[in-house]
């Protein structure tokens, strides 16, 4: 989730910057409903910001709008290429699948949403923000105007327009051969004979009244007076985008994608008791593991339990991240330890006796039911040497492992009886509070600690490595 | 900006002109053809300063017309954004003034005029500075920058300025006058 953030913020930003008040602009009078409704927008897209694909209605059903308002928006919101959508003729099947997508990606707001749309065949739209456009989008928007202040502010190198005040058919400059007229010294359109006007003389002309000398001075320092504000005002948003720039952009792909995703990553969450760890919701969001979406890693590095399950569970799981070079990395990825390749020192040095051995486990990839027993074993002397001494954050770590071990064996039906082991373990271990378990992995800060943890214990583990390899060959 | 380049093109000759000067009736017939002509992509065929070879000819069924392969050298002028040229004013108004460098009309739009230069109707329109030191009327000579060039196939017409710094009159004849 947290590589989402920066960008999540981007839209928050850009939405106060640029659609907060989009009843002024005629273009936008779609926005202009019979009362005053400016600040949807805003509303809308900051709670599309905490969603990832979701039905119009439902949407409109949590913000309590009207749908029709919801839609003039989000159509407003598609021209400007905020936001994707999707139409579809679904069937009550259709309309499943997509609650069960949405009910995998655990974003806490589908409370009552399995039991309550009508399951007709229904045309539902669906929408979702376009994180790489909305980039893309609102630098454009930030480069065009600070062009057009530019250019009107030096009011050279610019092409004089003209407008036809009759037909409001456009000239530039270039035209003029043929639109100057040998009767007088204007120039005339060419379809309705209309004289011309310059573009920015009118613009000057309307804000200013006068069109006198002075008018074009105090234009430009009204001009220069916009630019600056405009450089000041908007310093939080290019700094944002200037934050985002290097970070890859999350992506959902396609609502069927998406769907397809988020509903394997709820099978695999289903069957853990602890369900809603941050596993599940890193699945339903990446569903291929991205380099920076790393929860899932976080567990990883902490634990070889967590490893193995994954190596054995071959389906959802994430295949182990890849160790980034340290090119790669760059200011504002979130990254877990093992991207960044200390994982490999944690396991050898903070990994206890279990540690090592499952990640070797792992690697050998020849993991049978004998070894997990003998590992089993050993993590069960590893918890009661380790019971006292070991912090708060460590146990809970502990548990979380646990968890996903849980997941594993789920799927392999010889490893239950460890998995009730374990899980007894696990109760009697430390039942610390859920919160905190909970919101552990995913931050930086952490895992950190979990480390300097680790380390602390790191000798212990030197020639139990060795041991370890032994024992492989065994 | 002027450039030294070797065209070709196929001259058809009228069996007339077959005899002891052939070649001179070719040649004069193709700088009446080439020359002050404009392409889009070369620019305005100023003059032609030679020859490179004449192919063989080809006699045309029907017409007896005789095509003729010609390479030849020949001076083009392009105008390009960005260049700075010297101009004569061919008209003054309200919107600004026309200039011709050569065969190159120019516009420049009175926002690109400065701003202390002021328009003056009357029997001869002109751009004025405040205190009429400064005059751009008809036959008046400019220095001017181009910003902007619209090439067609057989035309091209540019807009400049002369906003910026050591552009603007170079002489003023209604000065002397």
């Amino acid at each position: 989730m947290s590589s989402i953030e920066p960008f999540n913020r981007l839209v928050k930003l850009a939405a106060r910057a640029f659609y907060d008040d989009i009843t002024t602009k005629g273009e936008n009078q779609q926005k202009i409903g019979r009362s005053d409704n400016r600040g949807i927008a805003v509303v809308i897209l900051d709670a599309l910001t905490r969603r990832q694909w979701v039905r119009e209605e439902d949407l409109a059903k949590d913000l309590k709008l009207h749908t029709k308002q919801l839609r003039r928006t989000l159509r407003f919101f598609e021209e400007e290429k905020l936001i994707t959508r999707d139409h579809r003729k679904e069937t009550a099947k259709g309309a499943k699948i997509y609650n069960a997508a949405f009910a995998a990606t655990g974003d806490g707001q589908q409370t009552g949403r399995e039991g309550d749309d009508k399951q007709k065949m229904h045309t539902h739209s669906y929408c979702c923000l376009d994180y790489a456009q909305i980039y893309d989008v609102v630098r454009y928007r930030l480069h065009r105007m600070k062009k057009k202040l530019r250019d009107e502010l030096e009011s050279k190198n610019t092409v004089q327009e003209y407008i036809c005040p009759n037909c409001s058919k456009r000239y530039t400059a270039l035209d003029a051969l043929r639109l100057i007229s040998p009767y007088d010294e204007y120039f005339h359109c060419e379809s309705c004979n209309g004289v011309l006007v310059a573009e920015s003389d009118k613009l000057a002309a309307q804000e200013l009244g006068d069109g006198d000398d002075n008018a074009r001075r105090r234009r430009h320092e009204k001009i220069k007076d916009m630019l600056s504000k405009m450089e000041v005002q908007l310093k939080p948003l290019t700094d944002q985008l200037a934050r985002v720039k290097d970070l890859a952009v999350p992506e959902f792909g396609s609502l069927h994608a998406w769907e397809a995703r988020a509903n394997a990553a709820g099978r695999s969450a289903n069957g853990d008791l602890d369900a809603n760890d941050p596993s599940k919701s890193s699945h339903g969001f990446g569903g291929t593991p991205m380099p920076y979406v790393g929860e899932t890693k976080v567990e990883v590095a902490f634990s070889g339990i967590d490893e193995k399950g994954e190596t054995l569970k071959s389906e959802n799981a994430s295949i182990p991240m890849k160790v980034l070079p340290p090119w790669m990395i760059k200011e504002g990825m979130n990254l877990t330890k093992e991207q960044r390749g200390e994982t490999r020192a944690e396991i050898t040095t903070g990994g206890t006796l279990t540690a090592a051995k499952v990640s070797d486990d792992k690697t050998s990839a020849l993991a049978n039911d004998e070894e997990k027993n003998i590992q089993d074993e050993y993590l069960k002397a590893y918890y009661a040497a380790l019971l006292l001494r070991q912090s708060e954050q460590e146990e809970t770590m502990k548990r979380q492992e646990l968890a996903s071990a849980t997941i594993s064996d789920e799927v392999y039906d010889t490893t239950t009886d460890r998995l009730v082991g374990m899980k007894s373990k696990r109760n009697e271990d430390y039942e610390g509070d859920d919160v905190e378990w909970e919101e552990a992995p995913p931050t930086g800060s952490t895992t950190k600690q979990f480390k300097v943890d680790l380390n602390e214990e790191a000798e212990a583990s030197e020639d139990e490595d060795d041991d370890d390899i032994d024992w492989e060959e065994g | 900006m002027f450039f030294h380049m070797v065209l070709e093109r196929n001259m058809q000759l009228h069996p007339r002109h077959f005899g002891r000067d052939l070649r001179d009736k070719l040649v004069a017939k193709l700088m009446k053809d080439v020359e002050g002509t404009c392409s889009g992509h070369h620019g305005f065929v100023v003059a032609i300063t030679g020859i490179d070879s004449v192919g063989k000819g080809l006699i045309r069924d029907g017409t007896g017309f005789v095509t003729f392969p010609v390479k030849y050298q020949c001076v083009v002028f392009r105008p390009f954004k960005g260049e700075v040229l010297e101009a004569v004013v061919t008209m003054v108004n309200k919107m600004g003034f026309f200039a011709e460098a050569g065969p190159v009309q120019i516009f420049v739009s009175n926002h690109l005029i400065p701003d202390d230069m002021e328009f003056q109707p009357g029997d001869i329109p002109n751009y004025t500075t405040a205190d009429g030191s400064v005059k751009i009327q008809k036959e008046s000579e400019v220095r001017l920058k181009i910003i902007g060039t619209r090439v067609d196939a057989t035309e091209i017409f540019c807009i400049g300025t002369i906003k910026d710094d050591f552009l603007g009159v170079i002489s003023d004849p209604g000065a002397t006058s």
